[in-house]
């Protein structure tokens, strides 16, 4: 172990101030702090969060309902991320409507959609467009490229997140935030700056390597003993100030700021992206004639209270039981980023 | 989904990048990052290189250590 990360260590270690709640706004974080067994060397008054940084996690029930209904009722091809496949619905997930004849197609980018459509004329095709600022870039990407082909066969159903709103909503659940560097790399360091200088939270941005989320750590608890609202860019290897104008450019130009339901946290005004009107012609909602569904979770999950860490997923009655990564009955037990996931897999209680 | 993936650049050309990472080749979109090089390092998220990166984090937490 080389000096710097020692240091960091016994910063981490050492700490016996008040009780410091620091939330993860990132499923990747999640699974890291866990997977390097970060979590392990924490001092009893250092809480960590899982927060609501797992796409799949906060994609409400009812999205699954009308791309389940694409599926069967309009007979589109789906193509989406595979996380989402097993997410249930109010009914059913999309593996089940595949059992029932579905055709869902996995992809790793949506500009995989872009080119099953170009070759696939006779089907009409609809991704699954979930993600934050990260994600969304290349959503954006897929439908200019879908314009420029003029494929007639495409379009997609939107719900993208975006972040700063949530974190106001979220402001009372941890004393700081260990914000997603990903999604910085796009948005820039303004926002997160912002919510400190106003006051509303502290946090950092952390990087996903053990030495850059130590490093993270020991930066939050060295700045929560002078008491005052603080923000550190500790991930600037990836994250610039100003982020990625280029991607925040694509994203004004095809989409716009709409009211977004997530999943546990209800509807976050101005939290979603929607498609602009010039490109209506590939908004699935808009094109299918949608009508709005509204998705009863299962009561029995607690994946709404995950979110917001008002409990761990090991307080939910049907975690580990009715509730595996076989068989999840919540999405947060879906994806690998998913905190239920991550408990279950690392066998935390 | 959300997995970012950081790889590096072995070729460019008409906005698309062949990146390698951990010996895997794949071709990603180039097009939201200005002036990419073979040789440089990029983060890949969606298969879109979302930033340009430094490949070694020991540098970054050293300065970043410093300053507490």
């Amino acid at each position: 172990m080389d000096e710097q990360k020692k240091s960091a260590l016994e910063i981490i270690k050492s700490y016996d101030g008040p009780k410091l709640r620091i939330m993860e706004v990132c499923g990747t974080h999640t699974h890291e702090i866990f997977r390097l067994g970060i979590r392990k060397i924490l001092p009893k008054n250092i809480e960590l969060i899982s927060g609501p940084g797992c796409p799949v996690c906060v994609t409400p029930v009812g999205f699954i309902d009308e791309a389940v209904l694409l599926a069967l009722e309009h007979h589109v091809t789906i193509c989406t991320f595979g996380d989402l496949i097993r997410v249930p619905g109010t009914k059913m997930s999309l593996a089940g409507a595949r059992t029932e004849g579905a055709k869902i197609q996995v992809v790793y980018t949506p500009l995989d959609a872009v080119d099953y459509a170009a070759e696939h004329p006779e089907e009409q095709v609809v991704f699954l467009s979930v993600g934050f600022e990260t994600t969304t870039p290349s959503s954006c990407l897929a439908v200019k490229n879908a314009k420029l082909q003029q494929l007639d066969n495409f379009s997609i159903l939107t719900a993208n997140k975006t972040m700063p709103n949530a974190y106001q909503a979220l402001k009372g659940s941890a004393d700081a935030f260990l914000y997603p560097g990903h999604v910085n790399a796009i948005t820039g360091e303004e926002e997160c700056q912002k919510l400190a200088n106003d006051g509303v939270i502290s946090g950092v941005i952390a990087g996903f390597t053990a030495k850059e989320l130590l490093t993270a750590l020991a930066v939050i608890i060295e700045k929560s003993k002078t008491g005052r609202p603080y923000f550190v860019n500790c991930y600037p290897r990836v994250v610039r100030s100003y982020g990625n104008p280029a991607a925040r450019k694509v994203i004004a130009e095809v989409m716009e700021a709409c009211d977004s339901e997530w999943r546990g946290l209800g509807v976050i005004p101005m939290s979603g992206m929607k498609l602009k009107e010039a490109y209506k012609d590939y908004d699935a909602r808009i094109k299918f004639e949608l009508p709005e569904i509204k998705g009863k979770p299962n009561p029995a999950c607690r994946c709404g209270d995950v979110l917001q860490g008002k409990c761990k997923p090991s307080d939910c009655k049907v975690f580990g039981k009715g509730c595996t990564p076989q068989h999840p009955v919540g999405a947060c037990m879906v994806s690998n980023e998913g905190s239920c996931s991550a408990y279950y897999q690392y066998g935390m209680e | 989904m959300c997995v970012g993936l950081a790889a590096k650049v072995v070729g460019v050309k008409n906005g698309m990048a062949v990146v390698d990472a951990s010996g895997a080749k794949r071709k990603v979109s180039a097009e939201l990052i200005e002036e990419l090089e073979p040789g440089d390092y990029v983060m890949v998220h969606a298969g879109i290189a979302i930033a340009k990166i430094t490949d070694d984090d020991a540098s970054e937490t050293d300065e970043i250590m410093e300053m507490l």
